[in-house]
């Protein structure tokens, strides 16, 4: 053990030296010479740490300075290989695991408390901003921080392509989806203990937790612009701009030609991008329902915090702001959340004021997808969901809630689904779902002959059709 | 591990050897770089001399010359002087790697498929009641299909019929690979992926496929997006202009590519040799810089192609895609990115990598020395010392030398190997001096003396 501590020193003042000589000498910071350094220390802590079967963990110096490096983001060949390193990093050596104690079968959280972290977060909220400056080493992420990054890649979205080809943008989004692979990392065994103990301390202690508890930032305004931003960031793949915009010719004949690399990986990453602020959004969703379950329990004391639910606000987000409702049922794609919120948001029109039911609670036979369908086969009430929502709005929820609960239906087994919401899904089987659905646009049509069924309301018929006809 | 015929060198007791304590060396580093400017300052100056006296040589010739011709003749002078100098620094700076591995594009097939329409299940929809709130026609057939598949509708009806009709294979490969409309390319990609991982999936129902696209088909696409297959047609990037890299459409190639090597062991969709011939182009790619961005897609891609051999197959493999790297890459950096490239965290990729570094070492030499013990004693040979020593090319097969061990799987039962490496780097780390001033003289000495720790660790 303590020649592994001296190999580790060793290994660690090598490495570093690697970079150190370019790093002071800063007349020379840009040049070709340091990127190379840069290049060399990358491939040295891979091939120390990765590449061995038994390596040693990088130490905390090391993956700072390959963090720094992705940070820094002096050209997309460092950006890249400081992202790919940092996520293998993070792959082989997790900062937080389950281990299978194989004595009694019983299993256990590890913490490895020693590990490099990228953010700056504690659950004390009553700490001074100063004293945390000054304990921060330069360069971590505090809530702040991870909010303003946040910031800088919405703002760019809402700029031409030509004027998103930008290094810097890419490697921001780069961060963005390590910091949350880092998140997760974190979270997910912990939610795991938390789903077999129904212990809160196992998720009060989580990053994300802390993250979101933290008074340094307004979270209600993180959700709303983390929601804004996967919105606004979807519209290029998913074909929403302007055509003229993002066809392929303004992506290819950029005037800046040495932007040719960042151009053509410009759409993936942005496409990662939302997968990932979509996971982020999930993982709180999650937290969410469990925070709400242990304090039903009992296990939520004051310290906690209190956070209004996610969905909540994209339910409130969603009903002020209409105009981002089809860019974000296009891009969010995870079929049971999004069944949920159609649902919830629905419910808010379909059913009357007197028996409307707290989620929380709400397991009646009303609150399912197949409940709202149910509400639409009368023409009166049909008729007075069309005057509070317009047709449009209806038939794209509709059409949309439809999809995810076939795909859901089509990720079988259903049962096996962990923490599946049984009130949306009912027992109903997709057939009858099929039938529900047909029925309902008819009833549109009754309640209103002139209305145009939208284009995705015709797939959403044709695909319904099918499925009644083959069954 | 001294060798008692060497030369007695002072540099040999360097603290760095007996124990690697690193204090001393980080000054040392910092030093040289003081030394590198000051190494440039006196090129200059050098440079400079030389010029005042070819100036004054010049001036007893041309004496009678008017004044303003000696003006011109010393500001072109003076020029020449400061080309000289950019000549000298430059030639100090290793260029990037970077190959043009795309070329002209072609023309993209048609994508109109006017056999769509007869899909049983439009035929059955047309009849069907629900038409009347849809109101399809046979002849918007392809733009509702598109719908259908953008949305995602296609795929659900798919996994719930269990079978994918040969028209319908047939035309999202197509736009998956050909179409210039991104959310177009991407779903079809998507739809791809979904039914072939329904294959491999431990709880999904497999989906009935009724057409497979062959290798020709994955090559085809390659040769329109203007890849150059022709080892010898692949140029420096540096050296031309008009590079200007494969169509966005690579990226769908590059994810299908993956998801289909991986049914091989369900199905055989592809041959041992077309595998052997995508994991070299898929190495190809990585030595493009404008694909950089990718690499997270092509580390994925080749991972598979790579894991799709059975043991057998890799048996009979490896050597083949390291022969096939070796006689494309150039001698320079880009062969080292080439060996860079591949992962080396699994028993495979440690293999390949090593093959293919000890591949292109033997390039190298020009097949003078094809055995390991050979390329070592000729690597011995090289004297530092003198003048003429290319210390370029010695960085070159420092690194490749060293990934060829590195990955060697028997390395550690090779001790006359062992031995030989290990007198190599300290050729490299000890006869070069710190002041050495020749170009790159000081890198070679840097990575050696640092790779010489390595081996005194283990």
């Amino acid at each position: 053990m303590e020649k592994r501590k001296i190999n580790r020193g060793c290994m660690e003042a090598n490495t570093l030296a690697i970079i150190d000589s370019s790093a002071e000498f800063y007349n020379h910071k840009d040049s070709q010479e340091a990127k190379d350094d840069r290049i060399d220390f990358l491939e040295a802590v891979r091939t120390t740490s990765i590449v061995p079967e038994h390596g040693t963990p990088p130490t905390k110096k090391m993956v700072e300075a390959v963090f720094q490096i992705l940070k820094a983001g002096e050209s997309l060949e460092l950006i890249m290989s400081s992202y790919e390193l940092l996520n293998e990093i993070e792959n082989r050596f997790p900062r937080v695991y389950i281990s299978e104690s194989s004595g009694n079968g019983s299993r256990e959280l590890v913490v490895v408390k020693e590990a490099w972290l990228p953010f700056v977060v504690s659950l004390d909220v009553m700490s001074s901003e100063k004293e945390t400056k000054r304990r921060n080493p330069p360069g971590l992420f505090d809530p702040n921080g991870f909010h303003e990054l946040l910031l800088g890649i919405a703002e760019m979205t809402y700029k031409t392509i030509s004027q998103r080809l930008d290094t810097k943008f890419l490697g921001n989004m780069l961060l963005f989806q390590y910091l949350v692979n880092v998140l997760e990392g974190d979270f997910v065994p912990r939610i795991n203990m938390y789903k077999e103990s129904l212990n809160w301390n196992f998720l009060r202690e989580c990053l994300l937790n802390m993250l979101l508890v933290s008074r340094r930032i307004n979270y209600k305004v993180l959700m709303k612009d983390c929601l804004f931003t996967i919105c606004s960031l979807c519209q290029d793949y998913a074909g929403n701009r302007n055509e003229s915009d993002c066809s392929k010719t303004s992506i290819e004949k950029s005037p800046e030609n040495h932007n040719t690399d960042v151009a053509i990986a410009l759409l993936e990453v942005q496409r990662t991008t939302c997968m990932a602020m979509q996971k982020f959004m999930i993982m709180i969703m999650e937290l969410d329902e469990s925070k709400q379950q242990a304090s039903m329990l009992g296990q939520i004391n004051r310290s906690d915090g209190a956070r209004t639910q996610l969905v909540e606000i994209i339910l409130d987000e969603l009903t002020y702001y209409r105009k981002v409702l089809p860019q974000f049922l296009q891009v969010f794609n995870d079929p049971k959340r999004k069944l949920e919120i159609i649902v919830q948001y629905l419910l808010k029109y379909t059913s009357k004021p007197s028996v409307r039911t707290r989620r929380s609670n709400g397991s009646s036979e009303d609150s399912s997808f197949l409940g709202i369908l149910k509400s639409f086969t009368e023409i009166s009430s049909t008729k007075n969901i069309i005057k509070k929502l317009n047709v449009e709005v209806v038939q794209l929820l509709l059409a949309h809630a439809f999809l995810a609960y076939t795909s859901m239906s089509s990720q079988q087994p259903l049962s096996s689904m962990p923490n599946c919401n049984e009130a949306v899904i009912a027992s109903s089987s997709l057939v009858e779902i099929s039938k529900n659905v047909a029925a309902a646009f008819n009833s549109l049509r009754k309640a209103d002959e002139k209305i145009q069924i939208s284009s995705l309301g015709k797939e959403a018929l044709f695909t319904a059709a099918m499925i009644i006809s083959t069954s | 591990m001294m060798d008692v015929d060497e030369p007695l060198d002072f540099e040999l007791e360097d603290s760095l050897l007996i124990n690697p304590v690193v204090s001393n060396k980080r000054k040392k580093l910092m030093g040289l770089d003081e030394l590198l400017t000051e190494h440039y300052k006196e090129q200059s100056k050098l440079i400079e001399n030389e010029a005042k006296k070819q100036a004054k040589a010049q001036k007893t010739y041309d004496s009678d010359e008017d004044k303003n011709c000696k003006e011109a003749m010393l500001a072109s002078l003076l020029d020449d002087c400061q080309k000289q100098v950019k000549a000298i620094s430059s030639g100090e700076e290793m260029s990037e790697w970077g190959l043009c591995v795309f070329g002209q594009q072609k023309a993209t097939p048609p994508l109109s498929f006017p056999e769509l329409g007869s899909w049983s299940n439009f035929q059955s929809f047309m009849n069907n009641e629900l038409n009347s709130l849809v109101g399809l026609t046979s002849e918007q057939v392809c733009s509702f299909l598109e719908g259908l598949l953008k949305n995602g509708w296609l795929l659900r009806l798919i996994l719930k019929c269990g079978r994918v009709e040969k028209t319908i294979a047939v035309w999202t490969f197509s736009l998956m690979l050909y179409s210039s409309k991104e959310e177009l390319r991407s779903s079809a990609c998507e739809f791809w992926c979904a039914i072939l991982s329904s294959k491999i999936q431990i709880d999904a129902r497999p989906i009935e496929i009724d057409w497979y696209p062959n290798y020709s088909e994955l090559k085809r696409a390659l040769e329109i997006y203007g890849f150059l297959f022709n080892s010898s047609s692949s140029i420096s990037a540096e050296n031309s202009s008009d590079c200007k890299g494969p169509p966005q459409n690579i990226i769908t190639w590059i994810k299908f590519t993956a998801v289909y090597c991986q049914i091989r062991c369900k199905q055989s969709v592809l041959l041992t040799s077309d595998c052997q011939e995508l994991a070299a182009v898929i190495i190809c790619l990585f030595l493009d810089r404008q694909l950089q961005g990718l690499s997270v897609l092509m580390r994925d891609c080749m991972q598979s192609v790579i894991s799709s051999f059975t043991d057998e197959e890799w048996i009979n493999s490896y050597s083949r895609i390291a022969k096939s790297v070796a006689s494309r890459v150039p001698l320079d950096l880009n062969c080292l990115r080439a060996v860079q490239c591949i992962s080396g965290v699994d028993t495979r990729t440690k293999h390949l990598k090593s093959v293919v570094a000890f591949e292109i070492l033997v390039n190298c030499f020009d097949d003078k020395v094809a055995n390991e013990e050979g390329i070592l004693t000729w690597l011995i040979s090289i004297n530092v010392k003198e003048k003429s020593c290319d210390f370029f090319k010695m960085y070159i097969y420092v690194v490749l030398a060293e990934n060829w061990l590195r990955y060697d799987e028997m390395f550690s039962e090779k001790p006359v190997i062992r031995e030989m490496w290990g007198l190599f780097l300290r050729n490299c780390s000890c006869q070069i001096s710190s002041t050495d001033l020749r170009p790159q003289a000081s890198k070679v000495r840097n990575k050696a003396a640092y790779l010489l720790q390595g081996i005194g660790n283990s």
